[in-house]
């Protein structure tokens, strides 16, 4: 389905309404989103790219409720975020799973938070489930700390899906791992979040992961969103089959030259201090 | 049984503390007193001891495999053996002061009732200052490295009092508490309670906020988050801790037994120091080191089963 087609049917699911922050300590003050304005609709799949330092972490992290914003207002459904909640699941860069459980046992840990009334034997065919999704399932039994990073991301994916959010927010899951097995997580989360319709918010400073998998990409800049571009390419995506197309270039040129005007912005800004 | 056997070289040396182990058990059966005056005990507690070394020593040799177990072996029977050969030909001039293995392991079938009355009696008080001092030591250490403002107030206050000799307290708590079981159980309480509370705050501040972070997202509220989430996490580390707070424990023990309360190992000793049987004295010496070492090797194997997965 391509994103333009949506545009038109889907309600908006999380709005994001005139909303600053500052990081604030004794000496100064940090201004890391300034106005921020955005619509996300239901089943979306919205990339926010940007290089480092340009507030798209602080979105994720005022999208999930570990901060709050200094003015302005995150709504999902409509009712105003207050914190963090089983509303949405977030998937963090660095591997936050809970080392004392197994795998299986994070798993059951956001099952049970979901706060859904399932039985002992629904919660264990569920766990498996979702460990059957990310190939996983025979690796139900070991500890995190047994696990490579690429395998302790897919829990991590697994985990957040368990939640069963409507909402997954994901800050830069895959940006510690390496390329190849990075492409097999993005396919994997590509056809997850389509199967489960979730409305996705992806943090990533990578231009060809943002394409791969967004039917909306950001590209932020300091404090601000610079472009929002709609990727109308047809899902699923396969990485070797839109390398090299017409409308893969044409987009990646479009976003790579956003990126770079302001970086050289940067540097100009930098060099004149 | 091909996988208990030792390669051909540890035999040679499990041989040679077989030899030493049959030359203490024949010098105790048959070697006489050579000079007058020594005190005679029954050699049977002596070899009774003797062989549960050597069966000791046998089947830790086996499962173990260490060289280091056959050298202990032969360093033991070698130091008893000087020992009996001393005291059988008499270069021990002192009966009173060093008595004969054999006098000295003879105490177990002479008061069996009271060693073990007085064993019970200090694992006893163990176990209550001990057990409560790790329950609210942890419980309050958990509060205590989560809540910024809880922490304030006690921190700085166990920082004065662990500076303090929990025994220096015995002598005030003697006449606070109702009995001197109580001021004992209340010695090791302290002793073990300000080390547990200290090393708790401390894992706490130390955990890893990513996992405090994916926890808050997952809707985890205050109390979830100290027993569902810190807790387990900070599990390894409490366990590893309680082997070693054990034995700061054992060090109070005695010192709190001789407070003037009428029952332990501590007292044991304490009492026959008083009418100066140091054959006594040495045998409730033995059997505090015995117990010590029991104790500690069921703890770390306790800790081992119990410990998972590492931070």
């Amino acid at each position: 389905m391509a994103a333009s087609e949506k545009t038109g049917e889907s309600r908006v699911k999380i709005e994001i309404r005139d909303v600053s922050f500052d990081y604030v300590d004794r000496k100064s003050t940090f201004a890391a989103l300034e106005h921020i304005n955005l619509e996300i609709r239901e089943g979306e799949f919205l990339c926010v790219l940007g290089s480092s330092g340009c507030g798209k972490s602080t979105l994720l992290s005022l999208l999930n409720g570990l901060n709050r914003p200094k003015s302005g207002e995150i709504l999902i459904d409509g009712k105003p975020v207050k914190g963090p909640g089983t509303d949405r699941a977030v998937v963090f860069q660095q591997y936050s799973l809970f080392p004392w459980l197994t795998v299986k046992g994070n798993i059951l840990f956001a099952i049970r938070q979901s706060g859904r009334k399932y039985t002992r034997k629904e919660r264990n065919e569920k766990a498996e489930d979702y460990l059957r999704g990310v190939e996983l399932l025979a690796a139900r039994d070991k500890y995190p700390g047994q696990l490579s990073g690429g395998m302790k991301q897919r829990v991590a994916v697994a985990r957040a899906l368990a939640l069963e959010s409507d909402v997954l927010l994901l800050d830069e899951p895959f940006a510690a791992i390496d390329p190849k097995l990075r492409l097999e997580l993005q396919e994997l989360v590509s056809s997850l979040c389509a199967k489960e319709k979730k409305t996705v918010v992806f943090i990533t400073h990578d231009i060809d992961e943002a394409i791969l998998l967004g039917d909306r990409i950001i590209v932020m800049e300091p404090g601000r969103i610079r472009t929002e571009t709609d990727v109308d390419l047809p899902h699923p995506r396969k990485r070797d089959d839109l390398i090299g197309t017409e409308a893969y270039e044409k987009l990646h040129r479009k976003l790579i030259a956003g990126f770079y005007t302001q970086i050289q912005e940067d540097i100009d800004t930098e060099v004149s201090l | 049984m091909k996988r208990l056997l030792l390669d051909r070289k540890m035999y040679v040396e499990f041989a040679l503390a077989a030899v030493l182990f049959a030359a203490n058990v024949l010098l105790a059966l048959f070697m006489p007193y050579l000079t007058e005056h020594k005190r005679y005990y029954d050699s049977g507690a002596y070899i009774v001891m003797l062989s549960l070394a050597f069966a000791l020593y046998t089947a830790g040799v086996h499962v173990t495999r260490k060289k280091s177990a056959s050298d202990i072996a032969v360093v033991l029977f070698l130091f008893l053996m000087v020992w009996e050969l001393a005291y059988k030909f008499g270069a021990v001039q002192n009966d009173l002061l060093v008595p004969s293995p054999e006098g000295l392991f003879h105490v177990f079938v002479e008061k069996p009732e009271e060693i073990w009355q007085d064993v019970l009696g200090s694992l006893q008080l163990l176990f209550w200052g001990f057990f409560l001092a790790i329950l609210f030591g942890t419980f309050l250490g958990l509060l205590a490295g989560w809540i910024p403002r809880v922490r304030e107030v006690l921190l700085p206050i166990s920082n004065v009092i662990t500076l303090i000799p929990p025994l220096m307290f015995s002598a005030y708590l003697i006449m606070v508490l109702a009995t001197f079981r109580e001021a004992a159980i209340a010695v090791i309480f302290f002793a073990v309670f300000w080390p547990t509370f200290q090393g708790m705050v401390a894992r706490v501040s130390q955990i890893d906020k990513a996992v405090i972070e994916a926890a808050r997202t997952m809707g985890v509220g205050t109390v979830g988050m100290l027993f569902k989430v810190i807790l387990p996490y900070c599990l390894p580390g409490i366990i590893k801790s309680i082997s070693k707070s054990l034995r700061g424990a054992f060090m109070c023990l005695t010192g709190a037994e001789m407070l003037g309360i009428n029952l332990g190992i501590g007292y044991f000793i304490e009492k026959y120091k008083s009418f100066a049987d140091y054959r006594c004295v040495l045998a409730g010496i033995v059997t505090v080191g015995v117990i010590t070492t029991v104790i500690d090797i069921a703890v770390n194997k306790a800790e081992r089963a119990m410990i998972r997965w590492e931070a």
